[in-house]
């Protein structure tokens, strides 16, 4: 049996919208009729680390009482000074103000203190809940405090299927998981024109001073959709590294919520793509900062060639309590080919005096002092342009955490530019 | 004889942004020959490097520049590249997203030298050894966290990669220590040694020159060049600075 066709519609939303003419504030996911459910993830790692289905749910909980502890819920009286206090301000500085639904949502979040109900997945909790669907049975990677663990999971995408991985990482406190998720189509012909569906759903709670680290490298043929969706918390001066290569698949959807619920806890995103051909990508990213002293910084680094098409969302949420946080987020597009698109939608939320926000983008073609070094080496525009498209994936096979990542990037790498396997032989 | 000439200059003057900048310069570079163009800070050296490579800052208001028998003058910088000019940069810029190594591979493929990637890894790694380079550089970002020394064993790898005619070597001993400044001038007598290259050296430090056979000296001041002479003139400047030539264009 096969799945059913499907419309996930505004997945990967921006929490808080801009205008809809601009069509940039959510995307629409559509699943084909008749995918085959395949098993084809393939996962490695010690088998003390494999934890529990519940394993997440439970540390929540425990992060939910603790919590409870250092922030009692307000009196009716101290309730009530805060609100006249927000009204006073408001009468102030606008004379009044009227508060938007996306407002409403937050303070209404907010209030209901619960950790569980604010977490979130990058690409909305409909899309995250299919990947859940499609998976079965959860990879829960868990470490106790003061362990080190890595771990690998490969999803191996095959035409007409929907191959999905749904992943838990459980980090005690004070331990360490590096875990590299691989989403390729290995076994496809690259003249077969195949089509098929692949995604992962990662949650990860990162206890504190726990360090994760997280590196996706999706090499899948252009006739795969991807679903990357990630939703991170972060206790008492954690660390979450995620780096995101995304290279194949025509169409992609990368989401990514982190909640930085600990007082000095940090969130790092690197993400790295090439838009070649046809390819559609959407990215979504939304830190919310709670804890007091914590830091996010969102870099994304992406070269756009051929008719290929970006969208990047990005959400830094300074949370009224967070002092001292900081946000930062800031992208480098290089449009090498007039066919392009991209949108780029920095946001930055602010409901706390002493916190900085951050953002900044730099789109376009390659800036003059770099083109007249490149030129001056005997490269046109054309050329050095170029060589951006190849630099992309060459980087991934540099950085490329194992052997299957490696060989999806160099596999992708040979269909987009002949030869290129070869640059990388003797490591081969 | 003048048949050997590789690079010549005749009344070349420039401008940026409307001002002028360089001033009706004459200067010939014969081919195999290492000149030197001193001068004090500002005095347009860097300049005169960036006009020869065609950098479009710069609008050449007058004059003409041949290379190699050829009028380049109109040429975009690309096109004096693969006709065998280079230019190492002062200050080489940063070029995230690309490796070095994808780097150097582009500009040899730039030129039409395709090499077997094999012997091409290889020729990298005797390069990087021969400039006492870390070979991990290679898998870096171009110049990204890269040292003033690292950069500018990064331009000498492209230059003994390139073997251009005419290397112009802007600065390339500024802000170095004795060991980079030791493997800078390494890279230089390879050049010459490998390819009987010409170079044009342009500095305001005399210590880069110490193991150089110079042909000849050139001192430009306020965007003009005032004198010009054997490698003795190197010794006198040493000595005595260029205030009298300042004061020479001054009276």
């Amino acid at each position: 049996m096969g799945t059913h066709a499907l419309t996930i519609k505004r997945a990967s939303a921006m929490p808080a919208p801009t205008w809809h003419f601009l069509k940039m504030n959510d995307t629409q996911i559509e699943i084909p009729e008749g995918l085959a459910v395949a098993p084809s993830v393939k996962v490695s790692e010690p088998w003390r680390a494999r934890g529990a289905a519940d394993e997440f749910d439970n540390a929540l909980a425990d992060a939910q009482e603790e919590w409870e502890k250092l922030h009692p819920e307000p009196t009716p009286q101290e309730r009530e000074e805060l609100e006249a206090f927000t009204r006073a301000e408001a009468d102030a500085t606008y004379g009044g103000t009227a508060q938007s639904n996306y407002q409403i949502g937050a303070d209404a979040l907010e209030e209901a203190r619960s950790l569980a109900v604010a977490f979130e997945h990058g690409v909305g909790e409909e899309a995250a809940a299919y990947l859940r669907f499609a998976a079965g049975e959860r990879v829960v990677v868990q470490t106790d405090p003061g362990q080190s663990v890595e771990a690998q999971v490969v999803v191996s995408a095959v035409p007409d299927a929907l191959s999905v991985a749904a992943i838990d990482v459980v980090a005690g406190r004070n331990s360490s998981v590096s875990l590299s998720i691989v989403v390729d189509s290995p076994d496809v012909p690259a003249s077969a024109g195949a089509s098929g569906f692949a995604g992962t759903t990662v949650r990860v709670f990162a206890d504190a001073d726990a360090r994760v680290s997280i590196v996706r490298t999706q090499t899948l043929d252009l006739g795969f959709t991807d679903i990357d969706d990630m939703g991170l918390f972060a206790h008492d001066r954690a660390r979450i590294d995620v780096r995101q290569t995304v290279l194949g698949a025509g169409s992609t959807f990368t989401g990514l919520a982190g909640d930085l619920r600990g007082d000095s806890a940090n969130i790092v995103v690197d993400t790295r793509y090439l838009g070649h051909a046809d390819q559609e990508h959407d990215f979504n990213y939304v830190l919310r900062h709670h804890g007091t002293r914590t830091e996010c910084n969102l870099g994304a680094n992406g070269v756009l060639a051929g008719k290929s098409s970006k969208t990047l969302r990005g959400t830094i949420d300074l949370i009224r309590g967070a002092k001292g946080a900081q946000g930062s987020e800031n992208e480098t597009v290089l449009l090498v080919d007039e066919g392009v698109k991209n949108k780029t939608v920095p946001v930055i939320l602010c409901n706390e005096d002493d916190v900085a926000g951050n953002h900044g983008a730099t789109i376009g073609h390659i800036r003059e002092e770099q083109l007249l070094y490149l030129q001056s080496r005997g490269l046109s525009k054309d050329d050095a342009e170029r060589m951006f498209v190849g630099a992309m994936i060459e980087q991934a096979a540099i950085d490329a955490p194992d052997e299957e990542s490696r060989a999806g990037v160099l596999r992708l790498g040979e269909t987009v530019i002949p030869g290129f396997a070869e640059l990388f032989e003797e490591e081969a | 004889m003048t048949s050997n000439i590789l690079l010549a200059c005749h009344g070349l003057s420039a401008v940026v942004d409307e001002k002028p900048i360089l001033h009706e310069i004459d200067l010939e570079i014969p081919q195999g020959e290492v000149h030197v163009l001193m001068g004090p800070n500002g005095a347009g050296k860097s300049t005169f490097g960036h006009v020869l490579m065609g950098d479009p800052v710069y609008e050449v208001t007058a004059g003409d520049i041949s290379f190699d028998g050829e009028d380049v003058t109109e040429l975009a910088p690309d096109k004096r590249s693969r006709a065998g000019l280079f230019l190492s940069f002062q200050a080489p810029v940063e070029i995230p997203g690309v490796p070095l190594r994808s780097f150097l591979r582009a500009i040899m493929e730039g030129r039409g030298e395709k090499m077997k990637n094999k012997e091409f890894r290889k020729k990298l790694q005797a390069l990087a050894e021969t400039l006492d380079m870390d070979p991990a550089y290679l898998d870096r970002e171009l110049g990204v966290g890269f040292s003033g020394g690292e950069k500018k064993k990064v331009e000498m790898m492209q230059l003994l990669l390139l073997q251009p005619k005419l290397a112009i070597l802007d600065e390339t001993d500024s802000g170095l220590d004795v060991d980079a400044l030791s493997v800078v001038s390494r890279g230089m007598e390879l050049y010459r040694g490998t390819c009987d290259g010409t170079l044009l050296i342009i500095t305001h430090n005399t210590r880069i020159l110490e193991h150089l056979n110079v042909d000849r000296v050139h001192v430009m001041v306020q965007g003009r060049v005032v004198a010009e002479g054997s490698a003795d003139l190197i010794a006198e400047i040493d000595a005595n600075g260029f205030e009298r030539y300042e004061a020479q264009l001054d009276a």
